[in-house]
């Protein structure tokens, strides 16, 4: 008995040290889509459906952060594949807690459109992932609890359970497994209303690149239509210096070269 | 001779026969618990089907769902206001909930993608993700609704007073359960709306269930009508309660054997019960014939033993051709037809069976001081019913000419209106006018594109063949021919989205709701739509290889006929512009239409099979082809003047009348049977004149003929009462024919006999 009470005693002042719910997700977020000042990756994504028939997506993404973790981002994309969109550029601004600016050069009427992005939960270019899931979903929006700790193959895991605050949320709640040491989501369920599972999201790959740990192969896949979307990076780079002024109407209609190797 | 030794075994062992009977049956009835359902009529074709694998092919590759029930919201006021828009919220929000729903791709107000232009910003995203707060919102969401075509028509009605929501189901969800669930929910809104929930998977899985509770209602009323009728005309509690239990026995023991069989009671199987108990009727010859031996002789075993000497040959054969008529049903391809015709042969031999063993041994039971009272009037001479009967036999034989001569013209006319006969089948006509289902059917067919969904997949050998502008135009016209026939109410496909990106990408313009020129140009389109929708939007229309495009197509009915329309204009379209693709129906509609088809081919193969079969059982039974053509007559007049009054009436020849003519004409044969055989019986053993058989004939064997047509009829008039169609119509059918058979075979019969006396007599 005496051994038990000694031994909780020395437990608690490290569960007052612990993190909450909240700086985990947080920490997450900054090592998942915060990385470095910069990014740049040449992104290949299989959509593939029940049948096994793929899509295939090629583009070049660079990524730009405006000041801190969680703050403004800027990114740009430019599509290789599928064929027939070659040249075909998207920009979108990110700010917290504010919709995005979004644009796209659609090369077959020369024309730059700027599109509304009055849903962060709708599909990522026709993906499983959602905007929200590729460029972040706005911390303040859920409440965090770390439910309990748990392995995702041989990393150690914080399960934190994030509930929307507002009822209109199109899901219920989710799960997430973040690494402990990198802070990486590793493995993700997004729960929908019915509290039926019907998301999941699974790190395959991470691989140190300049001393980032970075997801490099994700999948996404939606467990009651079957359809799922596989994500690899290759020619992952940070802190290479992409200028702000890269991010305007102007480059997307001539994409920089250099940046979109 | 083997039968009445069964019989003598029967009457000296009477205890014996009723515990082995009673012994049988309980072994039987330890089945029942393993019972297993299947309410779906669609399994009629077997998973394994060229339709059903087809349409599992296209759903998979296109991610469409087999199911999807349709909500409809009507405001006489208009939908479009922030209270009706709230509850189109909440109940939309409700049914995302609902277990069995294919939450992802319902389509409604708040779900369905929006593409549209405000200020220079292109928007794809939910048409109404939230109920609006101001009166402007609401204005917004009618400019969107009406300047889309592509939801004019779809999700609200061109008056604005109807809105629907699409809710697809999972494969294996019940459509009657979520169906009822959806009624809960729309329950808990008060407010002048009202609301309707349509589809096939509502009206299939309702019927399915309903069917399996009229039959548990109904056979215990047609049982104890039965009952009640076998009293009046015997008087006596022991026979009734015999004839009741020789259909009990019956049915227990092939609902037993197919339960242990493994087989599922399927909706055609738990007709058997009805069935069995009709066909049990039968007995009533036997009855009948006892009653007036009794009273001649005055001798309980002998009257048996007479008795079953001169009713084994004609009960027999009639036992013969009505498991005949059923057995053919083997012959056909579709599963639960072919359970059904062997559950029924097999009852029926059960029930000659027991006529044989059962019947005598409970006869030896009865009470003679009873008996005696109740057979008192059972004579030719002193019964009222049997001197009528004798004179509508005698007169049918005196006047044979005008009787023919009036046959054939009401046979002339029955020919002329089976030529109207319409074919066609529509599971939701299988519901009354009045019924919510038909209610709800008709009021989103009225105001919205149609409740019924059918698809034509368009296929090509190239890959992004679907991107060409010329493909994409094919397809556009392909939907403005489709769209010409009355029973489409709206079809869409890649076409639709193409031209909507196209104008909105220039500012909204009208003049550019078209194709553009380029494939780059479509290509471009269909991606950017793909960036912000839902991956289903694309999927639904177009395969991600672009070889392959999905058109859809609403149609306004359920009638099969209307999915027939459809694909034969797509083939006049194909031929008048040919392109290099290959044109598939696929959807409920085309399967309703196969199903249709296959059941009614079936069906009417089924029918010419009993037909020469049942004509081979007459020759057989009479020794003689010239007397087997007579036999045939009340059957052939029978089901003619029935067709001819359906041909008249308009009544669609649909599925469940199709099984009926199948099951009809070993039925309806009987009768024929039982008069041919004692006529000519009767003629031997007197000797006597023609004209004094066949009046004798009609008098006491057709006094039998009579209670067996009454006792039939009755117990089948109970359907006439049914809420669902085809019962009413099985029940119309059954009545109409006992009737008929037995009122053709004591008038038209004396008559043909005398008519053809020297040809059937000749040498003899």
């Amino acid at each position: 008995m005496r051994h038990w009470i000694a031994l909780l005693a020395a437990l608690l002042p490290l569960q007052v040290l612990a993190l909450s719910g909240e700086e985990v997700m947080k920490k997450s977020q900054a090592a998942f889509l915060y990385a470095g000042k910069d990014f740049k990756a040449r992104v290949l994504m299989k959509l593939i459906n029940k049948d096994g028939q793929e899509r295939l997506r090629e583009l070049a993404m660079l990524r730009r952060n405006s000041g801190e973790a969680g703050g403004e981002q800027k990114f740009f994309m430019y599509f290789f594949q599928p064929a027939d969109v070659k040249d075909m550029t998207f920009m979108t601004f990110k700010y917290p807690a504010k919709d995005d600016d979004r644009w796209l050069f659609v090369p077959a009427l020369n024309m730059v459109k700027r599109i509304a992005a009055q849903d962060k939960r709708s599909s990522f270019v026709g993906s499983d992932f959602t905007y929200e899931d590729v460029s972040g979903r706005d911390l303040g929006d859920d409440s965090h609890v770390i439910e309990r700790e748990d392995k995702v193959g041989a990393r150690d895991c914080y399960v934190v359970k994030s509930t929307p605050k507002a009822g209109d949320a199109d899901f219920g709640h989710k799960l997430t497994w973040v690494d402990k040491a990198n802070f990486l989501p590793l493995k993700e369920e997004q729960y929908d209303r019915r509290g039926a599972r019907y998301k999941l999201f699974t790190a395959d790959e991470v691989a140190d690149v300049k001393g980032f740990p970075t997801v490099t192969r994700r999948t996404m896949k939606n467990l009651q239509s079957g359809h799922r979307s596989e994500v690899t990076y290759v020619k992952s780079d940070y802190d290479l210096g992409i200028d702000d002024s890269l991010f305007t109407e102007r480059f997307l209609r001539q994409p920089p070269r250099k940046w979109i190797d | 001779m083997k039968k009445t030794s069964l019989v003598e075994l029967s009457i000296r062992h009477p205890r014996w026969v009723l515990a082995l009977a009673g012994v049988l049956t309980l072994l039987f009835l330890t089945q029942f618990p393993g019972i297993r359902t299947d309410t779906n009529p669609k399994h009629m074709l077997p998973e394994t089907s060229d339709v059903r694998v087809w349409n599992d092919r296209v759903d998979r590759t296109f991610g469409l769902y087999e199911d999807t029930i349709v909500v409809g919201v009507e405001n006489d006021a208009g939908v479009l206001n922030r209270e009706t828009l709230g509850r189109i919220v909440r109940i939309t929000d409700a049914i995302l909930r609902l277990e069995g729903v294919a939450a992802r791709d319902v389509s409604g107000f708040t779900t369905i993608t929006n593409v549209s232009a405000e200020g220079g910003t292109l928007t794809v995203g939910p048409l109404m993700p939230a109920a609006p707060r101001q009166a402007a919102e609401v204005e917004t969401l009618r400019r969107a609704l009406f300047g889309n075509p592509l939801f004019v028509n779809r999700i609200v009605s061109a008056d604005g007073k109807t809105s629907a929501v699409y809710v697809p189901l999972e494969k294996g969800a019940n459509g009657a359960e979520i169906a009822s669930r959806i009624r809960d929910i729309v329950a808990k809104e008060k407010g002048p709306e009202r609301y309707y929930i349509a589809g096939d998977p509502v009206a299939r899985d309702t019927f399915g269930a309903e069917m399996f509770k009229l039959m548990a209602i109904f056979s215990p009323i047609a049982g104890m009508i039965m009952f009640a009728a076998i009293q009046f005309m015997f008087r006596n509690l022991a026979l009734s309660a015999a004839m009741m239990g020789v259909s009990m026995v019956a049915i227990i023991w092939s609902m037993g054997l197919l339960i242990g069989a493994g087989f599922p009671v399927h909706i055609m199987s738990s007709m058997a019960p009805v069935f069995l108990m009709a066909i049990a009727t039968d007995s009533i010859h036997i009855f009948n014939e006892f009653y007036f031996r009794y009273q001649e002789r005055g001798d309980r075993l002998a009257a048996i033993r007479e008795t079953m000497a001169a009713v084994s040959r004609p009960v027999r054969y009639t036992a013969l051709a009505t498991a005949a008529g059923f057995a053919v049903l083997l012959f056909m391809n579709i599963v639960p037809v072919k359970v059904f015709g062997a559950l029924i042969a097999f009852g029926t031999v059960v029930l000659r069976l027991l006529s044989f063993s059962f019947i005598p041994a409970v006869l030896t039971f009865v009470r003679e001081d009873r008996l005696a009272r109740a057979a008192a009037s059972e004579s030719v001479e002193a019964d009222r019913t049997a001197r009528i009967l004798g004179r509508l036999g005698a007169f049918g034989a005196a006047r044979p000419g005008p009787v023919v001569a009036a046959a054939l013209v009401l046979l002339a006319i029955a020919v002329w209106g089976t030529s109207k006969i319409n074919v066609n089948n529509n599971l939701v006509a299988w519901f009354k006018a009045s019924s919510d289902i038909r209610v709800a059917d008709t009021a989103m067919n009225r105001a919205l594109g149609g409740t019924s969904l059918g698809y034509l997949v368009v296929q090509s050998e190239e890959a992004d063949f679907m991107k060409r502008p010329e493909a994409v135009r094919w397809l556009q016209d392909l939907q403005r021919h489709l769209e010409g026939l009355p029973a489409v109410g709206k079809t869409f496909s890649v076409a639709d989205y193409v031209k909507r990106i196209n104008r909105v990408l220039h500012d909204d313009e009208a003049k550019h709701d078209v194709v553009p020129d380029t494939s780059e140009a479509i290509g471009q389109y269909l991606f950017l739509f793909s960036m912000s929708a839902k991956p289903s939007d694309l999927d639904n229309v177009v395969t991600p290889d672009y070889r392959a495009a999905n058109l859809w197509i609403q149609l306004k009915t359920w009638d099969a006929a209307a999915m027939r329309q459809v694909i034969a204009a797509a083939a006049d379209y194909q031929k008048a512009s040919p392109l290099s693709v290959t044109v598939k129906p696929a959807g409920i509609a085309y399967f309703n239409l196969v199903w249709n088809d296959e059941v009614l081919g079936d069906m009417v193969r089924g029918f010419a099979i009993a037909l020469f079969v049942v004509f081979a059982i007459l020759a057989l039974n009479f020794r003689s082809l010239k007397w087997a053509v007579v036999g045939y007559m009340p059957l052939l007049f029978t089901i003619l003047l029935i067709y001819g009054v359906v041909g008249f009436a308009g009544k669609d020849f649909d599925m469940p009348l199709s099984v009926l003519s199948t099951l009809s004409l070993g039925m309806a044969v009987d009768f024929a049977i039982h008069f041919v055989g004692r006529f000519r019986q009767r003629l031997s053993e007197t000797g006597g004149g023609l004209i004094e058989a066949l009046q004798w004939t009609a008098a006491r064997p057709g006094k039998g003929i009579v209670r067996n047509a009454v006792l039939f009829a009755a117990a089948f008039s109970v359907m006439l009462f049914a809420p669902l169609t085809p019962y009413v119509a099985v029940g119309a059918f059954i009545v109409a024919m006992m009737l008929l058979s037995a009122l053709f075979t004591l008038l038209l019969l004396p008559a043909l006999v005398m008519l053809g006396r020297r040809w059937l007599f000749q040498g003899g």
